[in-house]
Formats: structure tokens, C-alpha cells, sequence
């Protein structure tokens, strides 16, 4: 009986032992894909949002099917991308954000440009770059440094102008908002509410002030004695209506 | 040994023969003619579908979905009706949260009405045919609701309008239905409630207490889905085509008119049929219309409710109560005050003091607070809905003077008191001249004058809990006068949900005659049926009326009743009046000097931002669906 028994549990360790000598996994995808998004005509990235109001990268993997379901990563605040893990194929590479879309379609559902961009990646370890051209729907830019005020209150000055020519994003500029935060990722889903300066425009009075060199003040009283960081969005009614904002600054409190 | 073996093969012999007969169906499965066979069966399937209902009752958040009892993000602290502790931002349903699976739930839902369509003609000759026709309706008018509930957070979602049939080894690929484009599935809404209202009888023959559906009910929802599908069409922005350029996002503008012209052709059905509770009303009596406003929601023969879902105790039950009393009225659960209407919400409304601006009057001429001998008597002409909507401080519920107070301000009141903080300032009261209360363990203050005072209300505002009127307000719609508070439990109550009332068919009327431009005249009289029966002051000239005017109304009619957030939706306003918003409040002081009551209008102490992300008008698709059917094509942004 004792001797049945040690066969059965020889048998099971030699059957538990073979099963799993076939290890059919594929290696941890390694190349990278880089780059940036950039503004054409001025060459600077185009600042971004964190997060899923930001700009993202959007790759879809032909060589795997003629319609595979993309595949999306976000690009950093200041419009630059890296992604460590991407698997060699060939893939269609665009990127969504707050610009005049690469991939147009027209009110039937037909594309009538695309400035997709097509990247083959081979073997282990490679490192692959991808600039895109893009055309920001507005450009937020500092006038001079933020100025601390008697009150502790900063003021800052900015210039915001149209990035693009297309007739398809003329619209109204509907918010300037002077974002403030205790850290650099400052922005429509960051900021202190009690400081940070928000505006909505009606109509075309944000419009008006496109070209115009704009003064904002932080609100609610003196700023507190920390780390504090500003940065500007602004945004028309397009797309996903997303932001569009200048670099972020510094000040040291005095 | 032998003997055993003979004994085996006798055994396997007997065994053998027992098996002759293998085609009977099986015993312990329910089979189609005991549900189709009988009235008792078909009920049993209509309680299913019934109970499954995608509808926004007492049950439903956005936090958690439908048909789950724990309310304490509750809906309307996220469309800017009001604050609560537990909700704190704008926020998109949560689907797959709460194993809440809008999607797959759905279509099982879908797939039931299927079924019973397809099942039910065979066995049409155990029935009369006006019953077989009801029933066909009942289950078209269902499916109709599901594919409502299905369009208006995805767009344009697969038909499917049979049932789907696998073979075990065979290709999945026709399982994989793709997206309809998004008129094509308001359209399916349509034909559907369309089939409901030429098929059902005026009054549901097996329920005539409006829990089931008849022909006004389906003409009620058509009403509510063709208005929804035309301010799409009319204002929607966001677009999305899938490879053969079916537009899976959005509505041409062209197609608006046609679902306008639907929805008000739809409403008009109602005519005559239903009306306006006026039970307890009085033209002359503001009591009597404030009474009148708050007994339609609990009035079981009101002419009002055309569609409704009941509750019993203890097999289908909420806590409405539980969760929402003021908080000196906290039942044994712990639980109270989480719907806290904001005092822009409040400012909607008439009869209460207001600057040009249209907000609240809380100082007087030389910047000054306003002093009152009690908090009431401010709101003292207030229109009579607004009472019955909205506790406001100092008004009676249950017998109490419900006690809202943020803090004694001992600071000097000689030649009057000037604001706390500056104008627009979103900073937290500091503690100079404020005696403050942490929380409903108050220590009393003794005033100059003689006698105590507690600092804070009893219903609040604790600086320390937020289980209080956080906003100075706490919600009155649909909380039951009569409710012992011993009984103020979760899972304990059973007041009826109203999801259709005539209120909204009217509101449904004058907005698709005032989006058409034809007949404007006709939302002029609807809107002041409703504004004589809230006892508002009525429109002035049908000249003077907006759009605004009319989605106003609504707003005010069928606030708290899962509806605004919705409209916000359909309207694409919800981003703009949720960009960086911060919500207002009024916080009632008492002044020991002056010994009276002053308000601060000010913004929401919390500084919770209210910011709606556009991409939000389409819902992100499940994952899991995807990954289920690859056909599907994800919404834009997700």
C-alpha cells in the first residue's frame, strides 16, 4: 500500500516537473518611443496638461490588423514623450491634444488629411524618435517675470495669440486662467482655488484680448511662504476643449 | 467473486433500461410554457424587466449606478444643486465600479425583451389578443427605456433586436454587433415607443396604479428621449465616424427639428389625460400652494404621477430619509444632511431680497449686513416651492424649527456690521470675533444680554464634521413629514419614486415649441401653468421669454429628482457651469452685540472645484466590452 502510494507521488512530481518546462512567454517589450510635439511655426514644444486633458501620443499597430484598437500614452506637461516599453511592429503614430487635429475628417465621416506618421520598430533595445508639426490652437506667452506685489499678492503679464490659420478654429476664446500651485504641474486640474485667478468670457470679449499683453493678479490675499508656481491656460471652444498654456515660473518669496 | 460480478451486471442491465427515455426537457429548469403559458408567468417576467428599469430613483448615484442602496454621493451634489460631505467634485458615472456593468446589464436586459417578443406570438392562444398586444407593448416600451438609457451616456451603441444565437465552436465574429450610429439608436427609441403606444391600452390592465406602463407612459418617455435626441443634434460639438461613416458621436443639426416636432407631438398626447396636482392648491394662499407642492410627492392618487416605481418593505427598499434629514433630525444610522442645496440653486427662485445682479441681498446700501430677528424672516415672501423644495434656516419640518447657524460673531455691531471677508475672497473664516462650533457637541455661549446660545445650529455648521447643512441649507423634496425618527433608517423606507410626472411633460412641451420656434405662444401658457401652480409670479410677455426662461423652470421643478443632471448634459452647459466653479453658500450668523441674525453669501468654505471635462457628454465604453467585442469603437478622448 505505503509502496502505491510513493509511485503515485513519484508519478506527480514528474508530471508536475515536465508540464512546466515550456515557458511560451513572450519577453517584456523593450524599445522606446520618443519625441516630442511641437509648435511649427515657433519649434517650441507645445505645453501640455498632465493627465487625460493633456496631449497623447496614439499608436495603432498595423502590422498586427488593418483596424486594431489603438493604443494611447500621454505625453509630459511640456509636450515631450517616452515610452520604455513598446513592443517592435509597425504602427501609425499620431498624437490628440490641444491643436489642429492630424487626422481630419470632414461632417461625412470622410478623412481629408492625415499626418499620421508611420514608424517601424525592429529588435530589442532600440530607440526610435518621432517629432510632430502641429499647430497649437492658441499660444500663452510670458511678458517679463511675475511681479510680487506690496500685499504679497503676484502679479504676472501674458500675451496670448492664435496658433493657427485654419478657418476651422477661429472660435471665441472662452477662458485665461492664471493657475497657482505649490508644485511645477500646474494646470486646469492642479491649481489652489484660493489664489489662482480664473476667468470666463462671454461671446467675443476673450477673443478681443488675443494680441493684447493681459494682467493678472492672485486672489484672496497674501500668498503663503512656500514653494509657489504659476502658469496660464487658455482655451477656445474646440475639440475636447482643452488647454492650451505657457511654460510654468517660479518666484521666490522675498 | 463471481457472485459479484453477476450482481454488477444485473445492476448495470436495470440501468441501462432507465435510460430509454433521454429527450425529455429537464425538470429542474423553468421551461417557455410555464412563463408563457400563464398570466402568473408572464407577470413573473414583467416584475424582472420591470425591476430592471434603467431608471435614476432613490437608488441610483453616479458614484455607484443603479439599483444600489447606499446614497451618500447622491446626484444632485453633482450637477450644482447642492454640496455634500461625500461628493466633492464634478465627476462622470463610474461604471465597473460597485459592479455596476451599465453595459452588459443592458443589453441582458435587451436580450429578455427579445426573448419575450419573440416567445410570446406562440403562445397567443392562451390569451386574448388586447392581452397579447399589451404585453408586446410592455416589452417594446422596456427595451425602449434600455436603449434611452444606453444612448444617452454612449451615443450611437449596437441594435440588437433579436436574440443572438451560439453554437458552441462556431465563430464569434457575428456576435460582435457594431456600433449603430446615434440617430440610428434614438430612432430604434422611437420606433420602439412608438410600437409601446399603438399597442398598449390607456390603462395598464394588470397595474392601473402607474408602476406599469400604458400608452401616456410610452408617450411621456417619447417626449423626454425625442427632446433629448434634438438639443443634441442642436447643440452637441463632438464628433466621431467609424470606417463606413456612420456617425457613432453626435447628430446632424438638420435632424433637430424632426425630434422637436416628435418630443412636442409626443407631450401633446397627454392632453387632457393627466394634470397638474392642485389637491391642496389655493390661487390666494401661499401655504396652501406650499403644502399642495409638497403632498404631490407623497399623494398616491395624485393626477400627476404617470410613471412610477413602488417600493415595499422589506423586499425592495431605500434610505432617502436616512441619508438626507437635517442633521438635529439624524436617524439611529448615524446618517443625515448629504443633499445641501447651493445658494445658487436657491437663487433661482423669487420672492427673496436680490442685488441687480440677481444674487441673494444680504447687505444694505452702505455694505452693511442685513439684520434679522430670526433666519426665516428673511425667505418670509419666498415662492412657495422653493419652501417645499428646500429647508431653508429656520424653517419648520417635523414640528422643529430646523437651526442653522455657522457661528456667534461678537465683533462690535455699532453702526451696523461690515462684511467678515472681502468681496470674492475664497479664504476660510479666521476665529477673530467668531465663537465656533466643531462639532454637535457644542459648548453653549453665555450672550451680554443674559441667557446662552449654542455657537453653531443644531442642524449646524460644524467646522469640525461635515454631517450638517454645509451649505446653510438642507433639502426638503421627498423627505416624509411623518416619519417617526426611530424609523429614519437605510433600507427602511418605502415612498413611492414619481420618474414621470405631468410637471415634466409640460416642461418637455414648451421647451421642443420654444426649440422649434413655432409656437412659442403654447410655452408661454405651459410655463405659467407651472409657475401659478409653484405660486411664482407669472411671465410677464411671452416676448420676454428665452430659452433660458424655460430650462430655468425646469431646473426649479425638477430639482432633486435626478433630472438636472441630465439636462446638463443634453444642453452640452454642464462644462460651462462647471469650469473652476466653486459653488455658493449662506452662512447665518447671529450677532451677540446686536443680537440679531445677518448672512454671508459667499463661496463654498471648502474650496471644492466643480470642473466638467467636456469628453464626459460621451461615456468612456467599458473596457471589458471591447475587449469582449473588438468591433466596438472607443468614444474620443478615452
Amino acid at each position: 500500500m505505503k509502496k502505491t502510494l510513493y509511485y503515485l507521488a513519484f508519478c506527480l512530481v514528474a508530471i508536475a516537473g515536465t508540464s512546466c518546462s515550456k515557458i511560451d512567454n513572450d519577453p517584456a517589450p523593450s524599445n522606446t518611443l520618443k519625441g516630442s510635439t511641437t509648435d511649427a511655426q515657433t519649434g517650441n514644444t507645445v505645453q501640455t496638461e498632465i493627465g487625460g486633458r493633456g496631449t497623447r501620443v496614439k499608436l495603432i499597430e498595423t502590422s498586427y490588423s488593418n483596424d486594431p484598437t489603438p493604443y494611447y500614452f500621454q505625453s509630459m506637461q511640456d509636450g515631450t514623450f517616452n515610452n520604455t516599453k513598446i513592443f517592435a511592429a509597425t504602427y501609425k503614430v499620431s498624437v490628440e491634444g490641444p491643436f489642429v487635429p492630424l487626422v481630419q475628417t470632414d461632417d461625412q465621416g470622410n478623412v481629408t488629411s492625415d499626418q499620421s506618421q508611420n514608424v517601424v520598430i525592429k529588435g530589442t533595445n532600440t530607440t526610435t524618435s518621432v517629432n510632430f508639426k502641429v499647430e497649437p490652437f492658441l499660444r500663452v506667452e510670458w511678458v517679463g517675470q511675475p511681479v510680487f506685489n506690496a500685499d504679497s499678492t503676484v502679479t504676472v503679464q501674458v500675451k496670448v495669440t492664435r496658433g493657427t490659420a485654419n478657418a476651422s478654429y477661429q472660435q471665441d476664446v472662452t477662458n485665461i486662467n492664471l493657475y497657482v500651485s505649490n508644485t511645477q504641474y500646474d494646470g486646469d486640474n492642479n491649481y489652489d482655488p484660493r489664489y489662482s485667478k480664473l476667468t470666463s468670457y462671454n461671446g467675443t470679449d476673450g477673443t478681443a484680448l488675443l494680441g493684447q499683453t493681459i494682467t493678472l493678479t492672485t486672489t484672496s490675499g497674501a500668498l503663503p511662504q512656500q514653494d509657489i508656481y504659476f502658469r496660464v491656460g487658455a482655451r477656445i471652444n474646440a475639440g475636447l476643449d482643452e488647454y492650451n498654456y505657457s511654460t510654468p515660473v517660479s518666484i521666490k518669496y522675498p | 467473486m463471481k457472485r459479484y460480478i453477476y450482481i454488477l451486471i444485473a445492476f448495470l442491465v436495470v440501468g441501462t433500461s432507465a435510460c430509454r427515455k433521454l429527450n425529455i426537457p429537464p425538470q429542474n429548469i423553468i421551461q417557455n410554457p410555464d412563463v408563457f403559458g400563464t398570466p402568473a408567468g408572464i407577470q413573473a417576467y414583467m416584475a424582472r424587466l420591470y425591476s430592471e428599469l434603467p431608471i435614476e430613483d432613490f437608488r441610483y448615484s453616479p458614484q455607484r449606478g443603479l439599483n444600489f442602496f447606499w446614497i451618500i454621493s447622491p446626484t444632485p451634489a453633482t450637477t450644482g444643486e447642492a454640496l455634500s460631505r461625500d461628493q466633492t467634485s464634478s465627476m462622470q458615472e463610474n461604471f465597473g465600479g460597485w459592479s455596476w456593468d451599465i453595459w452588459g446589464g443592458s443589453y441582458t436586459v435587451i436580450h429578455d425583451c427579445d426573448y419575450f417578443i419573440e416567445t410570446l406570438p406562440s403562445y397567443s392562444k392562451s390569451f386574448t389578443p388586447a392581452q397579447v398586444n399589451a404585453w408586446l407593448g410592455e416589452a417594446y416600451f422596456i427595451r425602449g427605456m434600455t436603449y434611452f438609457a444606453l444612448v444617452k451616456r454612449f451615443g450611437g451603441v449596437p441594435i440588437v433586436n433579436k436574440t443572438l444565437q451560439y453554437t458552441v465552436g462556431s465563430s464569434t465574429e457575428p456576435l460582435k454587433v457594431p456600433r449603430s450610429s446615434e440617430k440610428a439608436v434614438w430612432d430604434q427609441v422611437a420606433s420602439d415607443f412608438d410600437f409601446a403606444i399603438a399597442n398598449l391600452p390607456a390603462v395598464n390592465a394588470d397595474y392601473g396604479d402607474g408602476s406599469r406602463a400604458n400608452k401616456y407612459v410610452a408617450a411621456a418617455f417619447e417626449s423626454r428621449a425625442m427632446l433629448y435626441a434634438g438639443t443634441v443634434a442642436k447643440y452637441n460639438k463632438i464628433t466621431l465616424f467609424d470606417g463606413s461613416q456612420n456617425q457613432l458621436c453626435g447628430i446632424p443639426a438638420s435632424a433637430a427639428a424632426a425630434y422637436f416636432q416628435k418630443a412636442y407631438d409626443a407631450a401633446k398626447m397627454l392632453d387632457g389625460v393627466y394634470s397638474l396636482y392642485l389637491k391642496a392648491w389655493s390661487a390666494t394662499d401661499k401655504s396652501a400652494q406650499y403644502q399642495n407642492f409638497v403632498n404631490l410627492f407623497s399623494d398616491a392618487t395624485s393626477s400627476e404621477s404617470i410613471f412610477v416605481r413602488e417600493y415595499q418593505y422589506p423586499n425592495s427598499v431605500h434610505g432617502y430619509d436616512a441619508y438626507n434629514v437635517p442633521r438635529q433630525l439624524i436617524g439611529p444610522n448615524g446618517y443625515s444632511a448629504e443633499v445641501n442645496p447651493t445658494l445658487d440653486f436657491v437663487e433661482m427662485f423669487g420672492g427673496i431680497p436680490k442685488n441687480a445682479d440677481g444674487t441673494l441681498q444680504t447687505l444694505d446700501a452702505s455694505g452693511h449686513y442685513i439684520l434679522y430677528n430670526n433666519t426665516v424672516d428673511m425667505f418670509a415672501n419666498a415662492e412657495p416651492r422653493l419652501r417645499a423644495t428646500v429647508i431653508l434656516p429656520g424653517d419648520v419640518f417635523k414640528g422643529q424649527s430646523i437651526e442653522i447657524r455657522r457661528a456667534i460673531y461678537t465683533g462690535s455691531a455699532t453702526g451696523g456690521i461690515s462684511r467678515i471677508l472681502p468681496a470674492g475672497s475664497h479664504s476660510q473664516y479666521s476665529s477673530t470675533n467668531l465663537v465656533q462650533s466643531a462639532n454637535a457637541g457644542q459648548t453653549a455661549f453665555t450672550l451680554p444680554g443674559g441667557g446662552t446660545m449654542n455657537p453653531a445650529g443644531a442642524s449646524g455648521i460644524f467646522t469640525g464634521d461635515q454631517t450638517c447643512a454645509i451649505s446653510g441649507f438642507s433639502v426638503r423634496k421627498w423627505l416624509d413629514p411623518n416619519l417617526p425618527t426611530s424609523q429614519v433608517l437605510e433600507n427602511n423606507e418605502a415612498q413611492t419614486w414619481i420618474e414621470m410626472r405631468y410637471a415634466e411633460v409640460l416642461l418637455n412641451r414648451a421647451e421642443a415649441a420654444f426649440e422649434l420656434g413655432t409656437n412659442t405662444s403654447d410655452a408661454f401658457t405651459v410655463i405659467n401653468q407651472i409657475r401659478s401652480r409653484a405660486g411664482a409670479t407669472p411671465l410677464a410677455s411671452e416676448g420676454s421669454m428665452t430659452i433660458d426662461t424655460i430650462r430655468k423652470e425646469r431646473r426649479k421643478e425638477l430639482a432633486f429628482e435626478n433630472k438636472t443632471y441630465w439636462d446638463l448634459r443634453r444642453w452640452r452647459i454642464f462644462d460651462k457651469e462647471q469650469n473652476g466653479t466653486i459653488y455658493r453658500v449662506l452662512m447665518p450668523f447671529y450677532s451677540s452685540q446686536a443680537g440679531k441674525y445677518f448672512f454671508d453669501a459667499r463661496t463654498d468654505e471648502r474650496n471644492d472645484i466643480y470642473t466638467y471635462d467636456s469628453r464626459w457628454y460621451y461615456e468612456q465604453i467599458p473596457s471589458g466590452a471591447i475587449s469582449k467585442s473588438t468591433n466596438l469603437i472607443q468614444n474620443p478622448g478615452y
